[in-house]
């Protein structure tokens, strides 16, 4: 990002509806941007370049806490400059990247490696999380604080989990000294033998199936060393109704955020009737009774944000039959229009909690994103919520395919994407041609 | 003639099969003779199975049709090559009809997005057996007079229900032939949602009888849930969810897809008994697989479009 060329100069955005929750900011303004960064919002603004957003809205940049560029290891299925794409065509201006690459990202050498690619290949704000563990193994820890040095901003042992509690202790207690947050997957594998939730559609299908207490044993031992530890823990895609409820129970005992997916926000296991390896993903797609608590936990804040685990997997990992299949979806690209399609205007849920969920809760997490506060960065998503759209394979920047949602009719769209003042996404040329 | 697929009972009605009972009738009659004569059969079989590969190709050939066989113990099919590579791969061949037999629930159904040819689903993971289940209708029908005498029975399918896809054809199956249906098993090998399929869930054989069971569907228990954490020991399995002589009242019939473990499911003087259908489901296996071979590759004239 560093050799972006445009980020010093000045950029009057125009006519927008601008919401930002986190600065209370919600009607049609202006905005200019200076030095690649909200220089001022208000009304009539003016300057030598403007951006006319008549009919957009404009929100701060998403953030995702949660995806799989698959650098370095399996290019092939996403690499910075296509994950990026995809997550700029999502309106995501940050986000994190999982260690679960091959190599896994557990030494200083490949954090700072990967950190430096970041900077000279990826379209938005790229960050690294670490692995909590060696290898992911769960047993022997990280050089947390030289992972730090190198530019790790979390730590997670992901997909693998730490299925030892008290391992799980020690590394709450070292990376609370190291400074780190600790990014936890919730899984207990003793329990997670299957490939979807154990419910109807498993009775009926004959898949193996997984019971929710994998998950919800899982999250509760993580809470209650988090409350031990006082570490900063950070759980990740929760899916079921009890685990979203024993977050909301050590909510204020413990230093705990936690994060849903907008597939187990808007999907149901009935998907696993089809049998397609498409629809296999971890934690897997819960029955409706789960998906509605999780939606009530998102909207009073009792799971703070979303994250999409953008999990991008060649065909052959995904045409197969649904228990020999990878487990993962496509995230980036579809988070915002599924999200706005299902719950804003299909569940009344504010246009501006799922701003405030997708930009400033994750932005904060992060650090300094998520905001449209004078000075901080001019990160910004421009979306057309009138735009009708049907999600094709050929619409997606990832190298990938593996999205659920593909077929489906969406409203809403991201029609630009602004990284540091400058215009990293621009889906409509001609609508938000920049005039000088 | 276009293709029909075989892949599911789930969604089968009344006519389609009773079509394929009277079809299973003719043939075992005499009267269809080689009508599958120039059409090409493929056997893939992804997991070891002598007894259907057996007779499926059987039923295959004495129809007159051609047959090509590869098996998971034959280098056609090798370790590592995807279902859908070899799907296209025999489609290239030109075949009418697919059977694939394959460990994952699912893989027949993703077959038949990959083939123009009709699927028959000869087991997938524990997903479904849809002949075994219609070679069952067929033998039960047999013995109490032919399909319509079905209707108002009550039969007890008894044993792992979780892992068995032939109960997942069976439930279907025979609650479209109007059969009232009991799970008996012990929570360990039951769905966690079997309340799905709305059907009494009882405790033991004898309860099954008690709540009025003529038929007694025996599942085969798998080596290696014999004892451990699922079930304690063979021989409380075999006490709860066995049939034994005692079980034997007139008109009760043991059934069971084979093959079986003598002295688990069933005890060994009961499996040759008179009131034991097996060998009666093995012997309709190439009457209703043949029917089936028929429907699927369009060489009869179906009833129900
Ligand atoms: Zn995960």
């Amino acid at each position: 990002m560093s050799t972006r060329s445009g980020a010093d100069r000045e950029l009057v955005i125009r006519g927008a509806h601008v919401l930002d929750p986190s600065s209370g900011l919600d009607g049609v303004m202006d905005v200019r941007i200076s030095g690649g960064r909200v220089a001022e919002v208000g009304e009539d603004l003016h300057g030598v370049r403007e951006l006319d957003a008549s009919g957009l809205h404009l929100f701060p940049g998403f953030v995702d806490v949660h995806a799989h560029w698959r650098t370095p290891g399996r290019e092939e299925e996403e690499d910075l400059e296509s994950g990026s794409a995809a997550a700029a065509a999502g309106g995501f201006t940050g986000v994190v990247m999982m260690p679960n690459t091959d190599p896994v990202l557990d030494r200083p050498a490949l954090v700072s490696g990967l950190v430096r690619r970041a900077e000279r290949e990826s379209r938005v704000r790229a960050y690294v999380a670490a692995a909590l563990h060696a290898g992911l193994a769960g047993s022997e820890l990280t050089e947390m604080r030289l992972l730090k040095e190198a530019g790790a901003l979390c730590v997670s042992d992901d997909g693998p989990g730490t299925q030892n509690a008290d391992v799980l202790r020690s590394g709450m207690l070292y990376a609370r000294s190291a400074g780190l947050a600790v990014l936890l997957h919730c899984e207990d594998r003793s329990l997670a033998k299957g490939v979807v939730h154990d419910g109807v559609a498993a009775a009926l299908a004959g898949v193996p199936a997984t019971p929710a207490s994998a998950e919800d044993a899982a999250t509760a031992t993580a809470l209650v060393l988090a409350a031990e530890t006082g570490a900063r823990v950070h759980i990740t895609h929760v899916s079921t109704a009890l685990s979203a409820a024993l977050v909301g129970f050590f909510k204020g005992r413990a230093g705990v955020t936690a994060d849903t997916t907008p597939h187990h926000l808007t999907l149901t296991d009935d998907l696993v009737r089809t049998l397609e390896g498409l629809y296999r993903v971890n934690p897997p797609l819960r029955p409706e009774g789960d998906r509605r608590e999780v939606i009530e936990a998102l909207r009073d804040g009792t799971l703070d944000f979303v994250a999409t685990d953008h999990a991008p997997h060649a065909a052959q990992r995904k045409e197969l039959p649904l228990q020999e299949a990878a487990p993962g979806f496509l995230g980036h690209e579809t988070a915002f229009a599924a999200l706005y399609t299902e719950l804003v205007l299909g569940e009344s849920l504010p246009l501006s909690r799922l701003v405030e969920a997708m930009s400033c809760a994750p932005g904060r997490w992060v650090g300094g994103l998520g905001s449209l506060a004078v000075g901080a960065p001019a990160d910004i998503a421009l979306a057309d919520l009138e735009e009708e759209w049907t999600v094709e394979r050929e619409s997606l920047s990832s190298r990938s395919h593996n999205s659920p949602y593909l077929g489906r009719r969406m409203r809403g769209r991201i029609v630009g994407t602004i990284v540091g003042g400058e215009l990293v996404h621009d889906r409509m040329g001609a609508k938000l041609g920049v005039r000088t | 003639m276009s293709a029909r697929d075989f892949i599911s009972l789930e969604n089968v009605g009344r006519e389609e099969l009773l079509e394929v009972m009277e079809l299973a009738r003719d043939q075992e009659e005499g009267r269809l003779g080689r009508l599958l004569e120039g059409r090409t059969v493929c056997l893939a079989f992804f997991e070891p199975s002598t007894r259907t590969a057996a007779s499926f190709e059987l039923a295959a050939r004495r129809a007159g049709a051609d047959v090509v066989s590869l098996s998971s113990g034959t280098s056609s099919i090798s370790k590592g090559e995807s279902l859908v590579d070899t799907v296209v791969t025999l489609d290239r061949l030109g075949m009418d009809a697919l059977i694939i037999r394959h460990p994952a629930a699912g893989a027949a159904s993703l077959a038949s997005r990959h083939t123009s040819a009709a699927v028959v689903n000869a087991g997938d993971g524990c997903g479904q057996h849809p002949t075994q289940a219609l070679l069952d209708l067929y033998a039960l029908g047999k013995s109490l007079g032919g399909f319509e005498e079905l209707a108002g029975r009550r039969a007890a399918i008894v044993g792992d229900i979780l892992h068995s896809r032939v109960a997942r054809s069976v439930i279907p199956a025979f609650g479209t032939a109007g059969i009232e249906v009991s799970l008996v098993a012990p929570a360990t090998l039951l769905p966690r949602e079997a309340d799905v399929w709305r059907l009494p869930v009882l405790g033991s054989v004898d309860e099954a009888l008690e709540w009025g069971a003529e038929v007694l569907y025996m599942l085969r228990l798998q080596k290696e849930r014999m004892s451990g954490a699922l079930v304690p020991s063979v021989a409380e399995y075999a006490r709860y969810y066995g049939v034994g002589r005692r079980h034997l009242r007139p008109g009760v019939r043991v059934m069971h897809p084979g093959p079986v473990n003598r002295g688990v499911e069933i005890a060994s003087d009961v499996v040759l008994d008179g009131s034991s259908l097996i060998p009666d489901q093995v012997s309709a296996g190439i009457a209703v697989r043949t029917a089936v071979l028929a429907l699927a590759t369009g060489s009869v004239e179906r009833a129900a479009a």
